[in-house]
């Protein structure tokens, strides 16, 4: 058995082409897929326990059960918005493996009844979408995209649509809505997309990794594929590993292994004489866990015991030369910018947080202030519509709540220097 | 498609047992079945379903971890839901202090303070401290949206509603959100004035001050104004309204939600044509003609000198009622006439009379279409009326059928449709064609012969065989919106039989929610007929001992000397009416014009020799029909102004000073005798119209309406349309914008028209005619001038030009070919 699925060939040159793909035993998967029922091959996505991997870790397999039957037009959309910060798996995946990804997305396809699917990448990631465009056209042209894919006589066609630059267009109604020709707005759930999603119809979206691990799991067959990784949490998980650490990047693993080891490991841990301070286990929305946390196993439960969650899969490590103001302030700063508006709290709450910290920052805010900015990521939480909001509301109460310290030590300094420097002047 | 029928479910409010409908959005059901009220912002049930946006009316439900949004919620049985724990509280609190943390509060200098759901409900909802202490955002403020409406972005509190107000109910798809977070801000997408037959609407659903009346703005206050209930009679649809009445003075015209009419919106025009009330030209005092000029003069030398020229005029005398005219004056008017003055000539429609039976086969009882039919109905034809134009409100409802509940809409008209772009199919004919059209429709339903009666209406046998199947295979519930221009003309009678025919095969008879729904030109129309403003029908639509001549009649006779006077009740004919040269000469050799007027249109200015002031609608008491059979009560609001007197006394004293002493001494009595005249209305009384008012197709006394002519008709081969042979056949459209009160609104002035001509780019281009150049359409020696307005939906062969404007109106022009060149 090995843990290396999504990267297995990923490293090898051409890969991106038809042929090499090919050559590696591509697209075979989706042959054997395409002779399997369709609802025995979404029980096998069931039994294989994959989590969806873009953020929420819902169950793969039972979302893809949710699309109704019927011969209403269904659609598979591939979240590949990928614009959480610390998040640059699915970049690596598209630029490099764009194949394992179409196959994916014809799996699915198939195993839902869907004929339209699209590819909704980031507007910035202009190179990925042009290596994409031309896999998509090579597949088409060896008939895995078309009219009658690999000769099964089902039908699909898929266009890869380049956003506009904008966060919550990851958010999977927010997406719909843009992919429509409309603002990009997150919708009311329920209906869910499963049921109304692109233009009123069924709809399985799912991130690009999500669908990438689909030939595995068919190849490798349910049993074999959720014996990976620990309980609750099968398979290999792609993380992207940043901030102050040796060797960042992306590195495939099974999920389950100890924090320490990724971090330590893997990324080679913080520059030489650095502690940990904290990090974030799961992309830049995940509350910040400290090196106390740093045995817990890297999985879905493990990491919500400790407190957070696993979200992306994108580690960033904070260590002991920076200022959690500083992390905190951008942090808000980001959500505060990406929060489309729809919603009161998100939208209001946001861009008080990033205020409020500001005056952190400049010394002209006091512990009451903290107080208060505690309280409203309090009154943010669960009271969005997205949970734009909760990503910054989370992570910022885990900073005000285990960084308090920190952040009245910095107000005190702050405020001492701009005294100082008042002085100064005046003198 | 039809209304749902819900079930009632049981489940538990704030520990109180609550049954409402199943699948009721929980805000709703908690307010009108538990009493409680439950917050919100950007929930409004007429725009559409909810989006969740605000956050305001979040509560609890057992079983849910999360707070949920009340106002996105169904009922549903056992659901156990709490508004008042610690936890929602908290959570209102939240969202209110978030709405105010960018809010300007600035509610001293704000339009809206005093009835302002974000102040009602801080203070419900509140807890009433600000830790916000960060600059708030500014906006320049504020701007002018439109000429009608005051946008302050700061104020907005990003509720949604205006934006949706204009995607998803009038569709003109002009609001959008620009930018992100707390950047963004209400504008139009191309950045022009935000300029649409009913954008006045969103001034009444933004919760806040953000958007404002323009002429309204810092006129008063909440608690210096009065609201008064009544009806716009400014076009057929009735719109139910409340006057915001100030120092006598109506200050501002909201919506009067009614389900059955007007869906809670208003057009521009009900909203903000108001103005002409209070303008200087209006007239407010009687005038006589002296030694050429119209001068104002006393009430009892008005009464005295138009009473003795009626007397004169025994048995010459015309009298023609237009749209606004109430059922009572129309009434007494044709009393006046047919008792008093011993002519039977009277008309209140402008396409000339049918025959009575077909009158009366029209507006059967069971043959009756209500609005609401039209948003349920599987399908409906619109056929000959451009609804934003002819009922604008009616326009909105036909949307929401198709946007909300699928209905097909099929249009078929000469002029294209604004509702094209919603239908499942378009059909278009000659303009003039209508009888043909039937003919063809009714020949595709029958599986007869399609293609020589298409051809003859200039339109395409397929489409038109398209158009039954379609209307065939959309279901039972069928509805036929037409207008009067449908049944007018030379080939009016045939036209009538034909859609009578249409509905015996489409089985619409009898049918509930199925049925056909005429508008008429005038806002009363289907009022004056039945209370007998017609040359062949008495009052409920009975056979008058004589018959007498209709409009087109009347002017033929006055013209040629055989009438000598005539009583024009709220109408100018040279703009009301088709063949303003005949018209001309008619009025010019007429010795008497007793005219009931407010503006001094030209063939009052010119030809009045008695001017009565008119009253406004909403100085007017008195009932009207709405064109599905609804009589609607108006209540004054104001006082009239001026020397203005109701204008049933006037026609009350006429009647008496040439000989009929009975007494009639208030309006209602008016009413009662009036109702009681009819049969189709007996027991009705002013108190059973009420506020709502009632149809009285549906009440079991409308039995008693006379049934009319039967079908099916065999109907004649129809009269092929004029072929253009390079002139262009000639259309006529009256725009919503185009009547004198809104001339004399100073906000609503820069939309009265001018003539435009509208015409396809193929034609335009042969022509040589440039969208928005000055151009020439004549015909037999007349010409008028307008701007051209190329259309790319246009049908090639054909022109359409503007009628009811007081210059350069289509009715300048006999037609049926004009000739189109740049000017
Ligand atoms: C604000 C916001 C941004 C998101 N951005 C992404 C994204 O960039 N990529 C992604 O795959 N999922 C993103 N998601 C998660 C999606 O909404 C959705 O859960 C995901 O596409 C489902 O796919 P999966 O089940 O395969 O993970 C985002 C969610 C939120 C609330
Ligand atoms: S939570 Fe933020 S991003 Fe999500 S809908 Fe609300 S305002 Fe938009
Ligand atoms: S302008 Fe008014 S209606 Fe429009 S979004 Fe703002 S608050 Fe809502
Ligand atoms: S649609 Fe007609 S009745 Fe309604 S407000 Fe407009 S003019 Fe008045
Ligand atoms: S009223 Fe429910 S979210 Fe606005």
């Amino acid at each position: 058995m090995t843990d290396i699925l999504l990267f297995r060939d990923i490293d090898e040159p051409g890969l991106a082409t038809i042929d090499v793909y090919e050559r590696r035993g591509g697209y075979q998967a989706l042959r054997t897929a395409l002779k399997t029922d369709p609802a025995e091959l979404i029980e096998t996505l069931k039994g294989s326990g994959l989590r969806g991997r873009g953020g929420a870790g819902f169950p793969m397999g039972l979302k893809a059960s949710f699309i109704p039957q019927g011969d209403m037009q269904k659609y598979v959309v591939v979240n590949a918005d990928e614009s959480e910060p610390g998040t640059f798996k699915d970049r690596e995946l598209m630029q490099k493996n764009p194949h394992q990804l179409i196959e994916g997305v014809i799996i699915a396809a198939y195993a839902v009844g869907a004929t339209k699917s699209f590819i909704y990448i980031r507007g910035e990631y202009e190179e990925q979408a042009d290596i994409l465009d031309a896999a998509v056209q090579e597949a088409y042209a060896k008939g895995y995209l078309g009219e009658n894919v690999a000769g099964s006589g089902v039908e699909l066609s898929l266009h890869v649509q380049r956003g506009a630059g904008a966060y919550i267009c990851g958010e999977e109604t927010g997406l719909l809505d843009s992919l429509e020709g409309r603002r990009g707005n997150p919708r009311l759930k329920p209906p869910f997309p499963a049921n109304a999603g692109l233009f009123q119809g069924p709809t399985l979206i799912n991130n690009v990794e999500t669908l990438s691990a689909l030939p595995h799991i068919v190849e490798l067959g349910a049993e074999t594929y959720s014996a990976i990784g620990v309980a609750n949490s099968s398979g290999t998980k792609l993380i992207s590993i940043s901030g102050n650490v040796q060797r960042p990047g992306n590195y495939e693993i099974e999920l389950g292994m100890s924090s320490r080891d990724i971090i330590y490991g893997l990324a080679g841990g913080p520059p030489e004489g650095r502690e940990v301070k904290f990090w974030f286990p799961g992309g830049s929305s995940s509350p910040v866990l400290t090196a106390d946390d740093l045995d817990v196993g890297y999985d879905f439960d493990s990491i919500a015991k400790a407190g957070s969650m696993l979200g992306s899969g994108a580690i960033i490590v904070v260590d002991d030369s920076q200022s959690v103001v500083d992390v905190c302030l951008k942090l808000a700063h980001f959500y505060a910018h990406e929060s489309c508006g729809k919603c009161t709290p998100c939208r209001e709450g946001t861009n008080w947080t990033e205020k409020m910290l500001g005056r952190v920052k400049d010394g002209t805010a006091t512990p009451m202030d903290l107080d208060i900015m505690a309280s409203v990521q309090q009154r943010i939480i669960g009271n969005c519509l997205c949970v734009l909001g909760d990503a910054m509301a989370m992570p910022v109460s885990s900073m005000i709540a285990k960084f308090r310290g920190e952040f009245e030590a910095h107000i005190e300094a702050a405020r001492a220097a701009a005294d100082r420097a008042a002085v100064g002047v005046a003198g | 498609m039809p209304r749902p029928v819900a079930q009632m479910v049981t489940f538990t409010l704030n520990g109180q047992e609550v049954t409402a409908p199943e699948n009721a959005i929980l805000a709703d059901a908690a307010l009108e079945h538990g009493n409680v009220e439950i917050p919100v912002f950007c929930y409004e049930p007429k725009i559409g379903g909810p989006v969740g946006a605000c956050r305001m009316c979040l509560v609890e439900i057992e079983g849910i971890p999360k707070l949920q949004a009340g106002c996105s919620v169904p009922v549903k049985d056992g659901m156990v839901v709490h508004t008042d724990t610690p936890r929602v509280r908290e959570a209102q609190e939240a969202v209110l202090e978030f709405i105010l943390v960018n809010h300007p509060l600035d509610c001293p200098v704000c339009d809206k303070g005093g009835e302002c759901p974000l102040q009602d409900k801080s203070f419900g909802w509140g807890d009433g401290i600000s830790r916000f202490v960060e600059p708030k955002r500014h906006f320049e403020k504020p701007l002018a949206l439109s000429p009608l409406i005051a946008i302050d972005r700061e104020r907005c509190i990003l509720c949604y509603r205006c934006v949706r107000f204009s995607q998803e109910v009038s569709e003109d798809h002009q609001l959008v959100l620009q930018e992100r977070g707390a950047h963004a801000f209400v504008a139009t997408f191309d950045g022009h004035p935000y300029v649409a037959p009913f954008s006045g609407n969103i001034i009444e659903l933004c919760p806040v001050g953000a958007l404002t009346s323009q002429p309204y703005r810092f006129r008063a206050r909440p608690w210096d104004i009065e609201q008064s209930g009544s009806i716009c009679t400014l076009c057929p649809a009735q719109c139910n309204v409340s006057f915001t009445v100030r120092d006598d003075r109506v200050l501002r015209v909201l919506q009067r939600d009614h389900e059955g009419v007007d869906d809670g919106w208003l057009c521009d025009k009900g909203r903000f044509a108001y103005q002409a009330i209070h303008v200087d030209e209006r007239i407010t005092q009687p005038l006589l003609r002296d030694g050429g000029e119209l001068r104002p003069v006393t009430w009892e030398l008005a009464l005295e000198t138009a009473a003795a020229a009626l007397g004169r005029g025994r048995g010459r005398t015309a009298a023609l009622a237009g749209g606004a005219a109430t059922n009572e004056e129309g009434w007494l008017l044709q009393g006046l006439l047919r008792d008093s003055l011993d002519s039977a000539d009277i008309d209140s429609r402008a396409g000339g009379t049918l025959p009575l039976d077909l009158h009366q086969a029209l507006g059967a009882p069971a043959l009756q279409a209500s609005v609401p039919d039209l948003e349920f109905a599987h399908a409906v034809l619109v056929l000959g009326t451009e609804p934003v134009d002819d009922a604008p409100v009616l326009d909105l409802r036909l949307r929401k059928g198709v946007r909300r509940h699928g209905l097909q809409l099929f249009t078929a008209t000469s002029r294209p449709s604004a509702l094209d772009e919603r239908a499942v199919l378009a059909v278009r004919y000659a303009p003039g064609a209508e009888a043909a059209f039937v003919a063809a429709l009714d020949a595709a339903l029958t599986g007869a012969d399609v293609a020589g009666p298409a051809a003859a209406a200039g339109a395409d046998a397929d489409a038109v065989r398209a158009l039954a199947d379609g209307l065939r295979a959309a279901g039972e519930d069928i509805v036929v919106l037409w207008g009067e221009r449908v049944c007018s003309g030379a080939a009016g009678a045939d036209a009538a039989r034909g859609l009578l025919n249409v509905a015996a095969r489409l089985g619409l008879e009898g049918r509930d929610g199925a049925g056909l729904l005429g508008v008429p030109d005038g806002a009363n129309g289907r009022g004056l007929r039945e209370v007998g403003v017609l040359p062949n029908a008495a009052p409920g639509l009975a056979a008058p001992d004589t018959d007498g001549r209709d409009a087109a009649g009347i002017a033929a006779a006055l013209a040629a000397g055989e009438l000598t006077g005539v009583y024009l009740l709220r109408t100018d004919p040279l703009v009301d009416l088709a063949d303003t040269p005949l018209w001309e000469r008619a009025l010019e050799k007429a010795t008497t014009v007793i005219a009931h007027a407010s503006f001094l249109t030209p063939g009052i200015a010119e030809h009045a020799t008695v001017v009565f002031p008119a009253e406004s609608h909403a100085e007017k008491e008195g009932t009207v029909v709405h064109p599905d059979g609804r009589l609607q009560r108006l209540r004054p609001a104001i006082g009239r102004q001026g020397e203005t007197r109701p204008e049933w006394q006037v026609l009350a004293e006429l009647r008496r000073a040439l000989g009929n002493d009975e007494r009639l001494l208030t309006c209602s009595m008016v009413t009662a005798r009036m109702l009681e005249s009819i049969p189709f209305y007996a027991g009705l009384t002013l108190d059973t119209i009420g506020a709502d008012g009632t149809r009285w197709t549906e009440r079991p006394q409308g039995a008693a309406a006379p049934a009319g002519a039967a079908a099916p008709f065999d109907l004649p081969a129809p009269a092929p349309a004029a072929s253009p042979n390079g002139r262009l056949r000639l259309g006529t459209f009256r725009s919503i914008w185009a009547s004198p009160e809104v001339g004399a609104s100073p906000a609503l002035k820069f939309l009265h028209p001018r003539q435009r001509v509208e015409l396809a780019p193929g034609d335009a281009e042969r022509l040589g005619v440039r969208h928005g150049s000055p151009v020439t359409v004549a015909c037999d020696g007349r010409s008028v001038t307008g701007i051209a307005h190329v259309r790319a939906s246009a049908p090639e062969g054909s022109v359409f030009l503007e009628t009811a404007i007081a210059a350069d109106s289509a009715a300048e022009l006999d037609g049926p070919l004009v000739e189109v060149r740049p000017a």
